[in-house]
This record gives C-alpha cells, sequence and structure tokens, in this order.
C-alpha cells in the first residue's frame, strides 16, 4: 500500500482525534490548576486533584474558599492598580518607539543604518540579569528606583531589542511601491508612518503589544529589583507571591492567584486576537 | 482616539511621578522572607512599632531574598533591616562590609539582661555583634500520636536502641513508622539535612559538629558516612518509611506529616521542626495540638553526647546606619516585640523576660523551657555553611542518597563543592 492510498484510506475523524488527544495532552496541567484551586486545603494535601473526577458532580467537594482568601486578602485592589500602571507604561512607550525606530530603519535610507540595525539586534544576547547591579546603581544616583517611571523604562530597555527586531521584518515585507505611491502624492515621512505604515501594520503591532504585555504583567524579578516589594508600589505578582509563607505554607491558595492573575492578559490576548487573523494587507496593493 | 490614549498615559505619568513625591516620615525599610500567617503577625509587630514611636516600617516580603538582597548590596541601595538567612550568610555580608554592628545600636543593659549568651554568641563575628536572633525554632522534635502509640503498646523511646527496637515493632505489626517528605521547590532536600545533623551532633557530638560546619573535617570522614548511613537505613527502606524513596523524594514536607493524621495512620511518627504544628492544623483543622498530637525530643545515640538541640532562627542585621533603624532593632529585641511573634506563629522568643503566657498553648511552652534548659545548642549546620554547599551541594546530595545513589560517590560530591567554597 502507498503513501498516497493510506493519506485517503485514513478517514479524517483520525486526525481529529490524534489533534484532540494532544490538545488534552496539552491542557492537563492547568485543569489540574483549576481543579485544584477549587478543593479545600485539607483535600489537596492528601489525594491528588485527579481523584475528583471519578465523581465530577459532587459540588460539596469544591469550594470557593480559596478565591475568597485571595481576593479578600489586604491591598489586592493596589496591587491591581499598581500592575495595570507597569503594564500599559511598559507596553506603550516601547510599542511606539519600535514603531519609530522600525520604520526608519527599514525605510528612511541614511547612512549605517545597517550598523545601528546590527547593533539593536546584538543587544537582544544581553542578559536581563547582567544589567540588574549597574542599572540599580544608576537609578540610585538618579533617584528613579521605586519609581514606576523607572521600571517603564527598564521595561522599555529590555523590550525594545526584541520589538524593533520583529517590527523591523514586518516593515521589510511591505510593498515597496506603496511608500512610493505616497512619496509621489507628496506625503511627509511621519505622513507615510502615521497614515500608512502603522494601519497596515496593526496585526503586526497587535501581536507585539500581546507580547510586550504578558511579560510586563507577569514579571516579579524585574519589579522586585528595580520598584522594591513595599505594598504601595507592589504589583499583583509580589503581592500573590507574598500569600505564601516562608517555607511555602498555604501554596494552595497560588493555585487561585494563578487565576486571578491570569485574568487580565486572557482579557487581552482575545481582545486583540482578531488582529492576527484579520490581515490588512490582503487587498492593500490590487486596490 | 490617539488623543485620549495620550491624556490618559500623560495623567499616568504625573500620577506616578508624584508618588515620590510623597509625605517624608520618619521610615524604616526592612526586607523578610515572610508571607502569609508569617506576614500578618510581623505587621503586628510592625504596628506596634509605630504606634509606640511613629516611625513607619516599609515591608518588603519575598522569598527569593538573598539573590534580591545580594543585588540591592552591590548597587548600594540595601534596606535598612533585613531578615537574612542565617549565620552562614551573616558572616558573608560582614565580609563584605554591608553590616552595623549592633553593640552600636542596641542598648547595652538589654543586650545583658534580656538576651541569653548563646544568642549573642551566634550573633558574634570578628569581634561585632551583626545579628539579633529575633526569634528561635527547635528541630530536634518527633511528633507522634500519643493515642496510637497507647493503643498499639508503643513506648516512647529514649535511646536509638529503643528506637530501633520500636521501628521493627512497628513494621512487625503492619505499621509504617516514619512519614519523610523531602519536597520543596528549589529548596529540596533541606529536611533531610536536619535529619544529618541531628544524628551528627548525636553520634560525633558538637565539637566534631562545629569541625563538620566550619569544613575542618572533610564530607568523606568516616563519621559523616555513619550519620548518612543511619539516616538512610530508615529514608531508604520501604519498610521504615511511608511510600519508600520515592514518596520520601516526591512528598512535600508540610504534606507530609500528614500521613501520621489519615485513618488508618500511614506512619507513625515524623521529625521536625516546631514549626509543623501551623501546617498541621492547615490540613487538618479538627486536630488539638497538645493533645492528638505531641512531641519527644529525638532521642539520644552515643550516652557520651547526651540530649542535644538543634534549632534555627530569625535572624536580623541591621544595613544602615540610621537612628529610626537603630530604634527598630531595639524593638525587636524588646521582650515586647517577641511576644506577638511567640503568640502568632507559636515561635519561641529568645528574650528571656517573654512571659510565658503568651505561647499559643503548652506544647510551645514545654518547648521554650526545652530550650532555656539545653546545654547545647546548635543552629542548623547547613544554614551557617557557605551557601554553595549549605544551600546546594548538601541538598542535592541528601536527593541523591535518598534516590538510591552510592553514598561514597555523594560525599565525594559534596566535598568537591565544599573544598571550592571555604
Amino acid at each position: 500500500m502507498n503513501w498516497q492510498r493510506l493519506k485517503s484510506r485514513m478517514p479524517k475523524i483520525v486526525i481529529n482525534i490524534v489533534v484532540l488527544l494532544s490538545m488534552l495532552l496539552w491542557i492537563v496541567p492547568t485543569m489540574g490548576l483549576l481543579i485544584t484551586s477549587f478543593r479545600p486545603a485539607s483535600d489537596v494535601v492528601y489525594s491528588g486533584w485527579w481523584t475528583v473526577l471519578t465523581s465530577p458532580l459532587k459540588f460539596t467537594q469544591y469550594t470557593a474558599e480559596n478565591y475568597q482568601a485571595v481576593l479578600s486578602s489586604g491591598g489586592m485592589l493596589t496591587a491591581f492598580r499598581n500592575s495595570f500602571i507597569i503594564t500599559i507604561g511598559g507596553t506603550v512607550i516601547p510599542v511606539f518607539l519600535a514603531a519609530l525606530a522600525a520604520f526608519g530603519l527599514s525605510q528612511l535610507h541614511f547612512r549605517g543604518r545597517g550598523f545601528f540595525y546590527a547593533l539593536i539586534v546584538l543587544m537582544l544576547v544581553v542578559p536581563t540579569q547582567m544589567t540588574f547591579i549597574p542599572v540599580l546603581r544608576l537609578y540610585n544616583k538618579l533617584s528613579l528606583s521605586g519609581t514606576f517611571a523607572g521600571l517603564w523604562l527598564v521595561h522599555t530597555g529590555y523590550g525594545l531589542p526584541f520589538s524593533i527586531f520583529m517590527l523591523h521584518s514586518f516593515f521589510q515585507g511591505l510593498p515597496k511601491d506603496l511608500f512610493e505611491a505616497a512619496h509621489i502624492d507628496g506625503a511627509s515621512i511621519w505622513t507615510t508612518f502615521i497614515r500608512l505604515a502603522i494601519p497596515l501594520s496593526v496585526p503586526a503591532l497587535a501581536s507585539l503589544v500581546i507580547f510586550q504585555c504578558l511579560f510586563v504583567w507577569n514579571d516579579l524579578l524585574v519589579a522586585l529589583i528595580y520598584l522594591g516589594g513595599h505594598e504601595s508600589v507592589a504589583p499583583l505578582t509580589m503581592r500573590l507571591s507574598s500569600l505564601v509563607g516562608s517555607f511555602g505554607q498555604d501554596w494552595h491558595l497560588l493555585t487561585a492567584a494563578a487565576f486571578v492573575s491570569m485574568v487580565v492578559p486572557l482579557v487581552v490576548f482575545f481582545s486583540l486576537q482578531q488582529y492576527f487573523v484579520r490581515g490588512l494587507l490582503g487587498g492593500a496593493v490590487k486596490g | 482616539m490617539k488623543k485620549s490614549l495620550f491624556v490618559v498615559f500623560s495623567f499616568l505619568l504625573v500620577f506616578s511621578l508624584s508618588f515620590g513625591a510623597l509625605a517624608q516620615d520618619r521610615v524604616v525599610t526592612m526586607m523578610g522572607v515572610w508571607g502569609g500567617q508569617e506576614l500578618e503577625a510581623f505587621q503586628e509587630v510592625m504596628a506596634a512599632f509605630t504606634e509606640k514611636t511613629g516611625i513607619k516600617v516599609q515591608f518588603e516580603g519575598t522569598r527569593d531574598l538573598p539573590t534580591l538582597l545580594q543585588t540591592r548590596i552591590a548597587a548600594g541601595n540595601p534596606p535598612d533591616v533585613a531578615a537574612i538567612p542565617g549565620p552562614g550568610a551573616m558572616k558573608e555580608y560582614v565580609e563584605q562590609g554591608a553590616l552595623i554592628d549592633l553593640n552600636k545600636s542596641l542598648d547595652a543593659k538589654l543586650l545583658e539582661e534580656d538576651i541569653n549568651d548563646a544568642w549573642i554568641e551566634l550573633g558574634t563575628y570578628k569581634g561585632g555583634l551583626y545579628a539579633l536572633t529575633f526569634a528561635a525554632d527547635i528541630k530536634s522534635l518527633v511528633w507522634y500520636r500519643p493515642a496510637e502509640f497507647a493503643a498499639k503498646g508503643y513506648e516512647v523511646p529514649t535511646t536509638w536502641a529503643e528506637m530501633e527496637a520500636l521501628m521493627d515493632k512497628m513494621v512487625a505489626n503492619g505499621d509504617t513508622p516514619w512519614a519523610i517528605g523531602l519536597e520543596s521547590g528549589a529548596a529540596s532536600g533541606w529536611p533531610a539535612t536536619d535529619w544529618i545533623e541531628d544524628i551528627m551532633l548525636r553520634t560525633a557530638g558538637p565539637d566534631v559538629y562545629d569541625q563538620w560546619v566550619n569544613h575542618e573535617i572533610p564530607w568523606t570522614d568516616a563519621r559523616v558516612q555513619e550519620a548518612f548511613e543511619i539516616f538512610g537505613k530508615i529514608a531508604r527502606n520501604k519498610d521504615y518509611v511511608y511510600g519508600g524513596p520515592t514518596t520520601v523524594l516526591a512528598t512535600n514536607f508540610g504534606d507530609s506529616v500528614s500521613e501520621l493524621f489519615t485513618d488508618p495512620p500511614r506512619a507513625m511518627m515524623h521529625r521536625q521542626a516546631s514549626f509543623i504544628t501551623s501546617f498541621i492544623t492547615d490540613a487538618n483543622p479538627d486536630v488539638v495540638i497538645g493533645e492528638d498530637v505531641a512531641f519527644f525530643g529525638f532521642p539520644m545515640i552515643k550516652p557520651e553526647y547526651g540530649n542535644p538541640m538543634l534549632g534555627a532562627g530569625d535572624m536580623i542585621a541591621q544595613f544602615r546606619d540610621t537612628p529610626e533603624a537603630a530604634e527598630f532593632m531595639n524593638f525587636l529585641a524588646s521582650a515586647e516585640a517577641q511576644e506577638i511573634w511567640a503568640n502568632r506563629l507559636g515561635k519561641l522568643g529568645t528574650n528571656n523576660k517573654i512571659n510565658p503566657a503568651v505561647y499559643p498553648d503548652d506544647l510551645t511552652r514545654e518547648m521554650a523551657a526545652l530550650l532555656n534548659s539545653a546545654d547545647v545548642f546548635r543552629f542548623d549546620g547547613s544554614d551557617s555553611m557557605p551557601a554553595a554547599v549549605g544551600s546546594g551541594a548538601f541538598w542535592e546530595g541528601m536527593l541523591q542518597y535518598v534516590g538510591g545513589e552510592d553514598l561514597e560517590s555523594v560525599l565525594e560530591y559534596i566535598e568537591s563543592v565544599a573544598q571550592e567554597s571555604y
């Protein structure tokens, strides 16, 4: 039996089952986390989360206690606010700057742009951890440590190389004819950027925003170093990590905490997801 | 839409910058590892301090304290005060010149009258006092259920020979003697190091113990080997420990004690520090500490070394020489502050003027008495070793050994790390 025949004989349902199985496998850990987050602490200690599967409809074995404990612990609201402030600033600034830089590097013809681009890409390989001490020293001198502005600045710094790299390749892929046409019509560089490059690159910008947003929202280490863990500035990640004792007591709260902090990234992802699908470029040149 | 985004953005900028310009109160900054219940208890301590002096305490809690603290020290903005991991870390910070001598900050009369010499000795290095032991845990405890012991005719052993006889009797009866759990995230393995330390103190004595901690004898020494073997006889034997080595490696140390409270009990005994009581009641709300569960001292092994006490403590060091920080250190040394901590967490205070009535139960009072009367007290050895060994190779070595690795190669591995770290 040759390959072609095998392929035609294999019903679609087999492929679907394989896909479904691998999806299930992929989702198992998350499901375990979700189920654990609804189980009382004493059950979690004695038996694994899968034990509920034997009688999933016995609702007495579930509890919302963990969520109550997480949401009612002091300072949650402040932590949410702080996380929002950090994430908005830490996303908008780098994405905006990266769009400007990437446009310049890909569409403007000036000497040494290859060199600058290489320099920026090289920065991708600098480990974040290496920069902590020198940057923190500088921050202490400028009294930027412990401020949101300072944290925005470092997130911008850490996020820019990758953002520029990604947008640069996207801008490179835009058809030259479009920009030439705009130039002939008398558009300035700024107009070309705002009216042409930005709308065309919405899918790329959206995915970049998702990346950067997730990175900043989930970040604990960078905030801990530059902001300090004090309650009035601590983001959600820090607040949640302090729910657990120094010996890991109360770790069952972390399962609920994980889902609480997951809500925002999920909203961001699903609201921007449509831009991934909708390719603006499709009809742009033909039109 | 772009315009409105810009407005929001600039508003946020102004908003965040205004944070830096908040009123300049008298403030102490502190860093610690505490979270959850511990954090709530410490918040009470801080509130009492603020009420008394008007000085605010800004507390940063993180479980990555060693990394974060080291970064901050290197960058030149350490917190005023920090709870440090142990004497080993204290020595490293002193070598870096990061710590303030507490003889300058603490009231001499308070040091003289309220704090036992054992604690002052613990915080002394190179002629200065660099850490205050705020509270202690004692570790040489074996937890058991008196009712189960009585029902099955088991007796609390006082010597190791009696302990071995008891374990065999339990096995013959169809019971499993021990519950041990070594999983603790990145710190997995530490509960086993406590076993080795307890055994070392009892088979080799406190002097050899100190030599071992200071790496004056190698890890391959016969006395270290003996301690590992005694532990291995239990932890590597599925008759003596619930679930055998695999369960030992995979069970969280805090969950492991709960094997004593299943029906019927999966194990009869659990060796762990005093803090384990909070884990017991968290997972088993019905258990009454002191009634349903009690402890006996880890039995003596060689009579000439008696019954020494192994322990650990919350050590607090001062990194900046400010009057507010000094005031806070004095407060932490006082009976008043330690009573709150002891009452809320069942920890043992180090100020000898603490009113025993503040301890949450009789069991804790018993421990406090045990601690004050112990003539040989030794701080957790792994906390006193350089981090690469004490919170690195030693932990890993224990996991490998329990996992079935050959003892000689495990000890050689730890020794090779130790030679580079001292």
